[in-house]
């Protein structure tokens, strides 16, 4: 019996270690509903009903939206100008746009992970006050398009106001609003609905309430989760 | 000492120096769960893409989606989590007086404290930012070196 229990120990071990492997991935792919979504919601396959948010904190009011009201799909992106990923979801998100047209909606809301990224609040302040001039998508998009090159840069600041010009913003408003209580609010009420959410880092992504999971935001498989929501597939 | 013809080990139970050994394996055993499990998480993490999201978590998505996670095409956490495995399952065996099972144990476990070594540095020198699971597994590791010497010092004072 001596002979064998090392071996029997190992064993066990090997079996604990592989259904904690199994049981970690079959958590980590489903998507996690709201945290105070109605039971009914409640599934791992994507939303076919809208979620009860009423609950939920509403975020920054009113929120940067991209599509009419009535589109039945609605993708609600936490997002932070600084992270990689979020730069690398950007394309596929206006490629889902162009592709599905009025039948998709984006909301973006502010989701800043400091201090990681050490300008990411200054990025999130810039697009928060190119929005009180109109022009937050505009903002929106040339951080994204333009992150690999302020990301390192020692002082944004200057970068920053250079694309408020480029877009064609009052700049003496503009570095008034960046430092102002108004956008610092808009921030907190986003991370603070993030927060109820669940969100744990970016880019995440709510697809009529329900997130979608991170390896499901590749352009490909994006399509696909869009296309059943649509029950187009 | 007795012989254990059957089992090809030499058992010295009498030997306090080889019962302080066993005790000092079987700590190794204990503590190479704790890497095994943290690499475990690190593996799905990657597995799943999670470790590529930006999180507060400092710096883990900056370390574990840059090319040094991934290692002749496999991440890095897997390796590292089969490593943690084979330094339990050698741990248990030189526990039970297998002693080619405790020579293995040394040499892997210095591989594992050197890989460690290396990892630190580009973290540091490299990609500038640590990961705290990367850094639990060096602690880890770390460990095992101490212990792999303090029982390679007991078997030694015990020869002499």
């Amino acid at each position: 019996m001596k002979r064998i229990l090392p071996f029997v120990i190992i064993l066990l071990v090997l079996g604990i270690a592989i259904g904690s492997a199994m049981y970690l991935k079959q958590a980590a792919s489903n998507p996690t509903p709201l945290a105070n979504a109605s039971p009914a919601t409640n599934t791992t396959s994507p939303a076919t009903e809208p979620v009860n948010n009423a609950n939920l904190p509403p975020g920054a009011q009113p929120p940067w939206v991209l599509g009419p009201a009535t589109a039945p799909v609605t993708l609600e992106e936490f997002g932070d100008f600084e992270c990689p990923p979020c730069g690398l979801l950007h394309p596929i998100l206006l490629q889902m746009r162009r592709e599905f047209g009025d039948k998709i909606r984006l909301i973006f809301r502010e989701n800043p992970i400091v201090p990681n990224h050490q300008h990411a609040l200054a990025a999130a302040s810039s697009a928060e006050a190119a929005g009180n001039q109109g022009k937050f998508w505009e903002m929106h998009d040339l951080l994204y398009e333009n992150q690999k090159t302020w990301h390192e840069a020692f002082d944004v600041r200057p970068i920053f106001e250079g694309y408020a010009k480029q877009i064609g913003l009052d700049l003496e408003r503009f570095k008034q609003d960046v430092n102002s209580d108004q956008v610092a609010k808009r921030i907190t009420d986003d991370g603070i609905r993030g927060r109820a959410m669940g969100v744990k880092g970016t880019p995440t992504v709510f697809m009529n309430g329900h997130e979608v999971p991170f390896e499901q935001l590749p352009a490909e498989k994006l399509r696909v989760v869009i296309k059943k929501e649509l029950g187009e597939q | 000492m007795s012989v254990d013809r059957a089992a090809g080990t030499i058992r010295e139970e009498a030997n306090p120096a080889v019962q302080r050994s066993t005790k000092l394996y079987i700590a190794t055993a204990v503590i190479s769960l704790v890497g095994l499990a943290d690499a475990i998480y690190l593996a799905i993490q990657h597995i799943t893409g999670e470790s590529v999201r930006c999180t507060i978590v400092s710096g883990c998505s900056e370390v574990l989606s840059s090319p040094y996670a991934v290692m002749f095409g496999t991440p890095l956490a897997e390796i590292g989590a089969a490593a943690y495995f084979s330094v339990f399952s050698l741990a248990t065996l030189a526990a039970f007086g297998y002693r080619i099972a405790g020579h293995l144990l040394l040499a892997l476990v210095l591989v594992m404290c050197g890989t460690s070594l290396w990892l630190i540095y580009l973290q540091a020198f490299v990609i500038r930012h640590f990961c705290q699971y990367c850094l639990l597994s060096a602690a880890v590791t770390f460990m095992l070196t101490i212990l792999m010497f303090l029982t390679k010092r007991t078997r030694v004072n015990s020869s002499q």
